[in-house]
């Protein structure tokens, strides 16, 4: 049923061409704070009732990503690009606002999909596809096609303390794309493989999308994003202050924090 | 990619926090939904426990058949105690106030130290402590198989009470658990608590009937004091499965014991489904 319109290393206008579009995620009016770290007796009063002061992380958010589209997420180092791709995976959840998604979620972050240092790659991708829902068989059946895309060739069966941050990047882009997720959240991960991986992972996330995948990249590696995003969004101190176009994004984000030369 | 399945689907609020009382009933249900992972994840935690290691998983056997020997050693010939017994009984205690005492601790730090997991990936986190808690009951189990030889050597008959000796464990275990996991979204903000929990299950060792026995108690005349610690009965069953005898605690203790562990369960999944979404904020 693929009647929807796919974008393809195309810059879209917002709405525009898309016959028939389907939103995967829809942030409305999202707040999230952190929690200061206090003392055990507020610890106490907050367990039971008692809400603890905090720092906001994410303001008035307000976002719609349809299937079909990669977007891209821009900002400075703690103005809550991670933070957005977890309340989004639903790690995190919200203070105020909703967040919706439809279709499986699928959040790789830039330390790697490493659960356990000492489990092997493989026993790693077999509980994070376990975790998604997918059975230990239907993971086996991946398993080729994971050592083949990872390139980890005998490494697969090496605990992951042994891997480089690398090799964790590519094992965990490898499973993502494998379990084909309808929304991939990309976290930093593609700054750490190396220039022929990064090719190949691009490649790779845009086939995903023409299979009408949403995915939504945190990076600051804009030229890398400008090729592959239909959209950006920059975000400043916990708020969306520009969404639209690359170029119009990148600008906005040089206007604000100007180079220095 | 299910992309025909998607269509169908609608859109799902994520990050949803739980406030109901009756938390323990969803618990349940994300348990059931979720046994695969239950299943794997406990094998794993098994696995990784004995891993690097020669012998592995018979380390579970071994280390009361050694604990086992240095009691009877300690105990029978030491001490000349007139109780052939004693040394088992304590080798029993020590066996179930193991179980108790690793499933509490590590429901209590079962959201502090899973925190590379919590932040990659969203699933229902009660499945950290419960897998903690599975692994615990397993190994135990496959402890009490040291229970064998010792019933054999000490002529004890193999009755139907040995059901006793999985009801105790079963007990223990459900205890720490329950008990545990009002405590496990506070850790991960303070890690007062995984240091208070060493402590009291220290401390809890002697308080409790693991090193004597009820009876022991009985004779100096607070032996009915005891029994207000939930994990008297279960330390009590477990002997009184072994010796082949029905339970000798009466059954409004074991019934106050395990209400303890219904009601505490009930309590901590309430407050652990109310806090862990605040919590891993921390982590």
């Amino acid at each position: 049923m693929d009647y929807w319109c796919i974008r393809l290393r195309k810059k879209p206008s917002r709405g525009g061409e898309v016959s028939m579009t389907l939103t995967t995620v829809e942030l409305d009016n999202v707040d999230l704070k952190f929690p200061r770290s206090s003392g055990l007796l507020s610890s106490i009063k907050s367990i039971f009732g008692k809400k603890k002061e905090g720092f906001t992380a994410l303001q008035n958010i307000n976002l719609k990503v349809n299937s079909g589209e990669v977007i891209g997420v821009i900002g400075r180092n703690g103005s809550g690009k991670s933070t957005l791709l977890r309340v989004i995976a639903g790690i995190y959840p919200t203070d105020e606002g909703t967040c919706k998604v439809r279709g499986e979620i699928s959040l790789l972050s830039g330390l790697g999909t490493g659960f356990s240092r000492h489990f092997t790659g493989r026993e790693n991708a077999i509980l994070y596809g376990s975790l998604l829902g997918h059975s230990i068989q239907t993971m086996e059946n991946y398993m080729p096609e994971i050592i083949d895309f990872s390139e980890l060739g005998e490494f697969i069966d090496q605990p992951l303390r042994t891997y480089s941050a690398g090799m964790k990047a590519r094992l965990g882009l490898a499973v993502a794309s494998a379990i084909k997720p309808e929304i991939l959240l990309v976290d930093e991960v593609l700054g750490v493989g190396d220039p022929n991986f990064r090719e190949k992972s691009m490649d790779r996330i845009l086939s995903m999308v023409e299979d009408a995948g949403t995915v939504v990249i945190v990076s600051h590696s804009f030229a890398l994003m400008k090729r592959i995003c239909s959209r950006m969004v920059l975000i400043d101190k916990g708020k969306i202050v520009e969404e639209g176009d690359c170029d119009l994004v990148i600008s906005a984000y040089y206007d604000l924090y100007p180079k220095k030369v | 990619m299910s992309s025909s399945d998607s269509v169908n689907e609608p859109l799902r609020i994520v990050g949803k926090k739980r406030n109901s009382p009756l938390s323990i009933i969803y618990q349940i249900r994300d348990l059931k939904q979720n046994s695969q992972i239950l299943k794997l994840l406990t094998d794993k935690e098994i696995a990784n426990k004995y891993r690097k290691s020669m012998l592995g998983i018979l380390w579970s056997i071994i280390e009361p058949v050694l604990l086992a020997i240095t009691y009877y050693f300690l105990f029978a010939i030491l001490r000349g105690n007139s109780d052939k017994m004693y040394s088992v009984w304590i080798l029993l205690g020590v066996i179930i106030w193991g179980c108790f005492s690793r499933t509490l601790q590590g429901t209590v730090t079962s959201l502090s130290n899973n925190s590379s997991m919590i932040q990659t990936v969203f699933f229902p986190r009660i499945i950290f402590p419960c897998v903690n808690m599975l692994s615990n009951i397993r190994l135990t189990i496959l402890s009490c198989v040291v229970i064998i030889p010792i019933m054999l050597i000490a002529e004890l008959p193999f009755t139907i009470h040995l059901i006793w000796v999985f009801v105790a464990i079963s007990m223990a275990g459900l205890l720490g658990f329950g008990f545990g996991l009002i405590f496990a979204p506070l850790n991960c903000s303070n890690r007062d608590m995984e240091h208070l929990f060493r402590f009291v299950t220290r401390a809890g060792f002697f308080l409790s009937p693991v090193m004597w026995t009820i009876d022991m108690a009985l004779e100096k005349g607070w032996g009915e004091l005891t029994l207000f610690n939930p994990m008297a009965v279960p330390l009590t069953l477990v002997r009184d499965g072994v010796s082949g005898n029905p339970p000798s605690i009466e059954l409004a203790w074991i019934g106050y014991s395990f209400t303890f562990l219904v009601v505490s369960w009930i309590i901590g999944a309430y407050v652990f489904e109310r806090n862990q979404a605040e919590a891993v904020k921390y982590l």
